[in-house]
């Protein structure tokens, strides 16, 4: 008696004993099966995907990616940013076995996908297409041909395109845009509309006061933010009135009235009428007129300079109007301003309006005034890289009297400081062995990728 | 009247293989006699010296011989019950029962066997489970049959059968053997621990002999392990396999150094049936040999050549994202465990030549 597999399969699903058939002779027939099935095994057949097309960026040299590999693994991983920044800025691209690590580490964390749409290539866009959690590589730049770009780029190439565009020529940016806005995804729309603060004039404002009108929130937002930058525009002029009305001179300090309501034009200008959980309504409001109030209307309408204006007494709502007079200045990059709220409130967020010399001295003053604290790791954490030679002395002695003083206390400036610090200052750092170690790495690290 | 014959689609060029896998079964399973055993049965284990000593050893064999044999009969009564009262309920009694059996195993010191019953209840998380599991069954019926019949069948069969019921082979009498000298090309490697130890296979294929090895070792786990050269590397070398129906696994007798060679050569993937129905004919039981492939396209869920000729990869193996960002959808050299339900991949090779481990 001779079976098909199927009925061996079923024949010892419901036992030989019920279909009369001797066990020995099911299991030795099975055993004939499995081995002729194993041994017969023809190729399926199947379609390969399209091949990837060729590189266009020179790869890595060899020690830069043999460094890649190690942090990949786990070694010194906190400058992995770093690694990528300076690989995408030299445009060269990382060895193709590296690629679904970096596309994994990139699915969780966004910060480093603009990097990754330079340094992994065609390859990386080839793979992003095969795998769904790798899609996001294909809004970043991938550097088509220019005539191109524009119709047929990514997201990203788009954006890339669009931004050059505007440093070249403004207006020919926003004419762009203009061509083909209402085809545009929310998405692009509200990228595209903050693209346009590089080089933004008067000649924006009907483009951007249009936009205040747009289906999407992050769309309305973003061009509302930029007309606060324009002095003369509508949104600004409105935006005045409803702040001569609610902040006012007396005597010697200041008094404020936040609004009673917050209507539709309220709205149309960028103020949202929900608040944050656990925030006042009305406070929300006032604190929102204020921080889309051009900064420049403040020192005549209160008769003072920033500086005197942020050290005025303020009775109730005091917070609500600082709280709008940073987010302006944040937005808005206003240093005079900028300068002066930091020296009431060293916000981190405050010093990255500044010039980054300047960003770095002031930091500096603080460091040296101050002992090391939370707060002063969160200010130091916006300081770009690589820091200046103040700042660095200022850093090096904390560190060292902090290492003498409190050691417990040392660790997160240590760390924060492998990181920022010029590499080359590693011989300085002598007496701290982890931080040494942080920045010679990182100036080998450099020296590959150069 | 067989409805649906596996092997119907099998081209006339593998037809030779298939028969000699065949008959090779058949040498195993023919005149199947069902006379007891007696205990003293012909040990294979001859010693040519006399003495005490001698005697003592003779003694302690032919006791591991009795309870080998009573052990293995033990679990073919216990595979005929299973089938014949039918295996539906396997998902939910088979690893309690087969945690059972393998003590049983140990006990009769068959550990080969115990370890292929050990590693039953992996079937059970495939939807096709009855079948693989109807495989596992007969394959481990047919061990037991064949070595209860091992007097009639051919030595490098016999060899093969004891070893994989578990008869150990020292390190001596390996060595003993005349070694295999060729350029080794390092092809794989895999580290797996299990029961607190760490078990490393290293693949090789060597460049003028054509064969193909596997150097296992051990260590503690937790504790450094022997080094051995990576994937890429290719080593000169002297190796003494084991004896057996169709040789793989090996000790590294003598290394003579590192030879830069470049990625090995390989075979296209429309040769791989032929290869592995060669393998079977010679050891029904394989369940593991490695491949190097040569013009090999990676895809999602197989191995595929520029005919559009696919191997698949081996459903738990996932999709093998590095492979594939290394070939780019383009031809590269594949190294590879063949396993009965699909391929392991190992390492490859870029266009330029360096090895990608994976």
């Amino acid at each position: 008696m001779t079976a098909s597999w199927e009925e061996l399969v079923s024949t010892a699903l419901v036992g030989a004993d019920r279909r009369a058939v001797p066990p020995e002779s099911l299991l030795e027939q099975a055993a004939e099966q499995v081995v002729r099935m194993r041994a017969g095994r023809r190729p399926g057949r199947s379609r390969p995907p399209a091949p990837a097309a060729a590189e266009t960026l020179p790869p890595v040299p060899g020690a830069a990616a043999d460094r890649l590999a190690r942090m990949l693994a786990g070694e010194q991983s906190r400058l992995l940013t770093e690694w990528l920044e300076t690989a995408a800025a030299r445009r060269v691209r990382v060895p193709a076995g590296m690629l679904p690590g970096l596309l994994d580490l990139g699915a969780r964390d966004r910060s480093i996908r603009a990097c990754l749409g330079t340094v992994t290539g065609t390859r990386g866009r080839w793979l992003a297409g095969l795998n769904p959690a790798w899609s996001y590589l294909l809004d970043e730049p991938a550097h088509l041909p220019p005539d191109e770009v524009w119709e047929l780029g990514t997201s990203g190439d788009r954006r890339a395109w669009l931004a050059a565009t505007r440093a070249r020529d403004p207006a020919a940016a926003r004419e762009l845009l203009e061509g083909g806005w209402s085809a545009e995804t929310p998405e692009d729309r509200a990228a595209f509309v903050a693209l346009l603060a590089d080089r933004l004039s008067m000649d924006d404002e009907p483009f951007l006061e249009a936009a205040l009108d747009d289906r999407r929130r992050e769309v309305r937002q973003a061009a509302a933010d930029l007309l606060t930058r324009l002095p003369g525009s509508r949104l600004a002029l409105r935006m005045t009135g409803r702040a001569a009305r609610l902040v006012r001179r007396d005597g010697r300090g200041l008094r404020a009235e936040p609004p009673k309501a917050c209507d539709s034009t309220m709205e149309r200008d960028g103020v949202r009428a929900r608040p944050p959980a656990g925030t006042a309504q009305r406070g929300w409001w006032l604190q929102q007129v204020v921080a889309h109030t051009p900064l420049s209307f403040w020192a005549a309408h209160l008769g003072s300079p920033a500086g005197d204006v942020v050290r005025l007494p303020l009775g109730d709502w005091a917070r609500e109007v600082r709280m709008g007079w940073i987010r302006a200045a944040i937005l808005q990059r206003d240093p005079a301003w900028a300068r002066a709220l930091f020296a009431v409130e060293p916000l981190t967020d405050l010093l990255a309006v500044l010039p980054p010399e300047e960003q770095s001295n002031r930091a500096a003053d603080l460091v040296r005034r101050q002992p090391v604290d939370g707060q002063m790791i969160m200010m130091l954490g916006g300081v770009a890289r690589p820091w200046g030679p103040r700042l660095t002395d200022a850093v090096l002695k904390k560190i060292a009297e902090t290492v003498e003083a409190q050691p417990w206390n040392a660790g997160e400036l240590i760390r924060l400081a492998g990181e920022r610090l010029d590499p080359s200052a590693y011989a300085r750092a002598e007496g701290v062995p982890e931080l040494t170690a942080t920045l010679r790495f990182r100036f080998e690290m450099i020296k590959e990728l150069s | 009247m067989r409805r649906n014959p596996p092997h119907r689609s099998v081209p006339r060029r593998l037809r030779g293989q298939l028969s000699e896998a065949v008959a090779s079964l058949r040498r195993v399973m023919e005149r199947r006699s069902r006379e007891p055993l007696s205990a003293d049965a012909p040990d294979s284990m001859t010693s040519a010296g006399g003495g005490a000593h001698a005697a003592a050893r003779r003694t302690h064999a032919e006791q591991r011989e009795r309870r080998v044999a009573a052990g293995l009969s033990e679990l073919e009564r216990w595979l005929a019950d299973q089938v014949g009262q039918g295996i539906a309920q396997a998902r939910q009694t088979g690893p309690a029962d087969w945690d059972d059996l393998a003590r049983r195993l140990v006990d009769a010191q068959a550990p080969g066997v115990a370890g292929t019953v050990t590693r039953l209840s992996r079937v059970l998380t495939a939807e096709e489970w009855p079948g693989l599991l109807l495989g596992e069954y007969a394959l481990l019926h047919l061990l037991a049959v064949a070595h209860r019949r091992a007097a009639a069948l051919p030595e490098p069969l016999r060899r093969t059968v004891r070893a994989r019921v578990g008869f150990p082979v020292t390190r001596e009498s390996v060595l003993a053997t005349p070694a295999v000298r060729d350029h080794w090309d390092v092809v794989g490697r895999r580290d797996e621990e299990q029961d607190r130890l760490v078990a490393r296979r290293a693949w090789l294929a060597g460049r003028t002999t054509g064969r193909l090895a596997m150097v296992l070792s051990f260590s503690p786990a937790g504790q450094p392990i022997e080094p051995f050269p990576p994937p890429g590397t290719t080593i000169d070398a002297d190796l003494a396999f084991y004896p057996g129906a169709s040789p793989l696994r090996a000790l590294v007798a003598e290394r003579r150094g590192l030879v830069d060679a470049g990625p090995p050569p390989g075979t296209k993937v429309s040769q791989v049936p032929a290869l592995i129905a060669e393998v079977l004919a010679a050891d029904p039981w394989t369940d593991s040999w490695p491949l190097v492939l040569d013009g090999a396209v990676p895809c999602p869920d197989c191995i595929a050549d520029d005919e559009g000729n696919a191997l698949p990869l081996h459903p738990s193996a996932g999709v093998p994202w590095r492979l594939l960002a290394v070939s780019g959808g383009r031809p590269v050299t594949v190294a590879a465990e063949w396993t009965p339900r699909g391929l392991r991949p190992l390492a490859t090779w870029d266009e330029e030549g360096r090895v990608a481990p994976l």
